[in-house]
């Protein structure tokens, strides 16, 4: 520029300098209401969680350090295995999820007439709360009067109504039906927009190539929405290891009888917020963080490498 | 076979124009149509359901022995306010089982008891699966309980955490996706990794600050301020903005705009799907939250519509038909905002998935 040249350097290098300061200036200032927010509530709290797990806590008196003596506790603790287990149990809906998802997006991904209202119906349990998912697969489940045990007694199929919630066997299993019941419909619509990303002409060769339509779903669907499974993958896990408001609605806040249904997240809530072992419960919370993103990173590994074979022995 | 060779990729590409062969043809539209509508009722039965408890007179069993259910809803003891009492007395049947439980009242409001029998149903062979439907279940839950109280606030929560989300994270978004500084990208890593992390561990440090520092407790500012600003909504709108070209910002920028008008007036236009793909997440996230509710409100008037909910069941032991009235409308309205909104709701999913 023409202007440039009654510059000195040093005035330029000023300037410059200035238009730095200025422009990190802005930058920060359109960033800082985002991060007091997320400082105060997420990075904060990350870190006072870790140090509360080395203490007890009862909110009453103030910390008291322990050491390691939470997590010492907590793996003697029978209770944290079970909760442990149950929350292993529990992601078991992954795979089924996945499943059917699949499935369901396969059917609804045709060109028939109606075909969006059938998707739409599909989704509406996603957008309904949890509390009020659960409230009515109590009315489902109820004894004697609920629906399945009314349509099961009608037709002769059982003598006895069936204890879904109640019966310690039962409850967990139950809950987890809800749990597949309210996923389908979300992860069918993320298998959807993935598969329709999937070339139609591919299809074509590989019917041309002989392949029948299970083995062209499989050559061709699977690996063309691999990166949608992983997501799903990993976020329905995680929704599974965290699992809380379900167990909560349908066990009335006991987590079932003999403990049948408590997982990891419903120990700690109950360590916490129950018993008041603030320090404690901090300790379930990090043991199970650990767990979860392991997981997602075992999740991320394994489907990635599968990514990495050859589709064709 | 193997489909990733070159030779089938350009058989592939070189197909003609795309002739959409009926893929299907196994099955027959009849058999799709019939595992769509199957699955249909697995989805939709438990809300019909629902609704069938919930205009329900009484609490006899639906399905009575060696009898055929009483499935098929007719007008019954149809109305709205107190009063209800008088319509009962003066009508058909007295079966009510709450008589003499709802509030004194004589001749407030409308009721009017269509009777025990209806004259469209009455000699068909569906006669025997009516039962006469009754709004009382309806009209209880929404006086006995709060439940316009909690409906209220579940509102202001959601309709105050979504602008404050919309706020902080498009203005968070637009350095991150737009600008060159010093940390930027150890800022966007930050973000991330919050999104690694389960909210679980962070729940107990932030109640106890929340109670103990922020005196949170029982106010409905301590459900918002905590979800001021959302890591996955600064994610997905810097998303949306590097899609708008850079030109735009220049041009705007020669004319001598400030960056915050720039924002303002040529930016938050353009990323107005990114907005509302955040909005409906963040309005459904904070309407159907349920745990941080759980744990800040002891004070019934502060009840959200879940936590409210939840204790509608303590609120009325015994009693299910209330209660299912009362999840029916919790339910129905996020329904119909989801049928009103569908594209925006599936779209907006499919973009944040796809990224």
């Amino acid at each position: 520029m023409a202007a440039n040249t009654l510059l000195s350097n040093e005035e330029l290098e000023r300037g410059r300098r200035a238009r730095s300061v200025r422009k990190h200036i802005t930058a920060y200032g359109f960033l800082a209401p985002a991060f007091a927010f997320l400082i105060v509530f997420l990075f904060i709290p990350l870190i006072v969680a870790i140090y509360l797990s080395f203490t007890r806590y009862d909110l009453l008196t103030s910390p008291e350090w322990v050491g390691f003596a939470n997590y010492e506790t907590l793996f003697q603790d029978p209770l944290f295995w079970q909760g442990l287990r149950n929350s292993f149990i529990y992601l078991s809906v992954t795979p089924i999820l996945i499943v059917l998802s699949i499935s369901l997006a396969i059917v609804v991904n045709r060109r028939l007439r109606g075909v969006y209202i059938f998707r739409t119906i599909y989704y509406i349990p996603a957008v309904t709360s949890v509390v009020a998912v659960g409230m009515i697969f109590e009315f489902v489940f109820a004894e004697p009067a609920g629906l399945l045990n009314g349509v099961l007694t009608s037709l002769g199929i059982i003598d006895a109504p069936i204890n879904f919630l109640t019966h310690p066997n039962s409850t967990l299993v139950s809950i987890m039906l809800v749990t597949i019941w309210r996923g389908i419909g979300f992860y069918m619509i993320v298998f959807l927009a993935a598969l329709q990303s999937v070339p139609e002409e591919l299809y074509e060769a590989a019917a041309l190539d002989g392949a029948n339509r299970f083995q062209q779903h499989w050559h061709i669907t699977v690996p063309g929405i691999r990166p949608s499974i992983i997501f799903v993958a990993i976020i329905s896990s995680i929704s599974a290891l965290k699992v809380f408001e379900e167990i909560w609605v349908m066990t009335d806040g006991t987590a079932g009888l003999l403990d049948s249904a408590l997982t990891l997240m419903f120990y700690l809530y109950r360590q916490a917020f129950t018993n008041l072992e603030m320090g404690y419960a901090a300790a379930i919370a990090v043991v199970f963080s650990i767990i979860t993103v392991v997981f997602s990173l075992l999740n991320l590994r394994y489907l990635e490498r599968n990514n990495h074979e050859p589709e064709q022995p | 076979m193997n489909l990733s060779s070159p030779k089938t990729a350009d058989i592939a590409l070189a197909a003609p124009p795309r002739v959409r062969k009926p893929r299907g043809r196994w099955l027959g539209k009849t058999g799709w149509y019939t595992i769509m509508v199957l699955f249909g009722l697995v989805t939709a039965v438990p809300f019909l359901w629902t609704a069938l408890m919930s205009v329900r007179p009484n609490s006899a069993n639906v399905f009575r022995a060696n009898q055929p259910p009483e499935i098929i809803p007719y007008p019954g003891l149809i109305g709205w306010g107190e009063g209800q009492r008088t319509a009962t007395q003066e009508g058909s049947y007295t079966a009510l089982p709450w008589d003499g439980t709802l509030p004194e009242g004589t001749g407030l409001g409308w009721w009017r008891d269509y009777g025990d029998q209806n004259e469209l149903l009455l000699g068909t062979t569906l006669s025997q699966y009516a039962f006469p439907a009754t709004t009382a279940n309806y009209y209880r839950v929404w006086t006995d309980v709060n439940l316009p109280r909690y409906i209220f606030n579940s509102l202001v929560v959601a309709f105050s955490v979504v602008t404050l989300q919309l706020l902080t994270c498009s203005l968070a978004a637009y350095p991150l996706a737009k600008m060159r500084f010093k940390g930027r990208d150890t800022a966007f890593y930050l973000i991330l990794a919050t999104l690694v992390f389960p909210d679980q561990l962070t729940l107990i440090p932030t109640f106890i600050m929340s109670v103990n520092i922020f005196g949170f407790a029982d106010t409905l500012h301590g459900l918002i301020i905590p979800f001021g600003a959302n890591a996955f909504g600064i994610f997905l709108l810097r998303q949306t903005y590097q899609s708008i070209p850079n030109e735009i910002m220049e041009s705007a920028r020669i004319d001598g705009a400030s960056e915050f008008g720039i924002w303002w007036r040529i930016l938050l236009p353009l990323i107005r799907p990114g907005l509302a793909t955040l909005a409906i997440f963040s309005f459904v996230g904070s309407w159907n939250s349920f745990l941080w509710p759980l744990l800040m409100l002891r004070n019934e008037a502060m009840f959200t519509l879940p936590v409210g909910l939840a204790f509608l069941e303590g609120a009325f032991t015994g009693n299910l038909r209330t209660v299912a009235a009362g999840v029916m409308v919790a339910t129905v309205p996020i329904i119909l905002l989801f049928l009103v909104f569908q594209r925006q709701f599936i779209r907006g999913l499919s973009g944040a998935v796809k990224g």
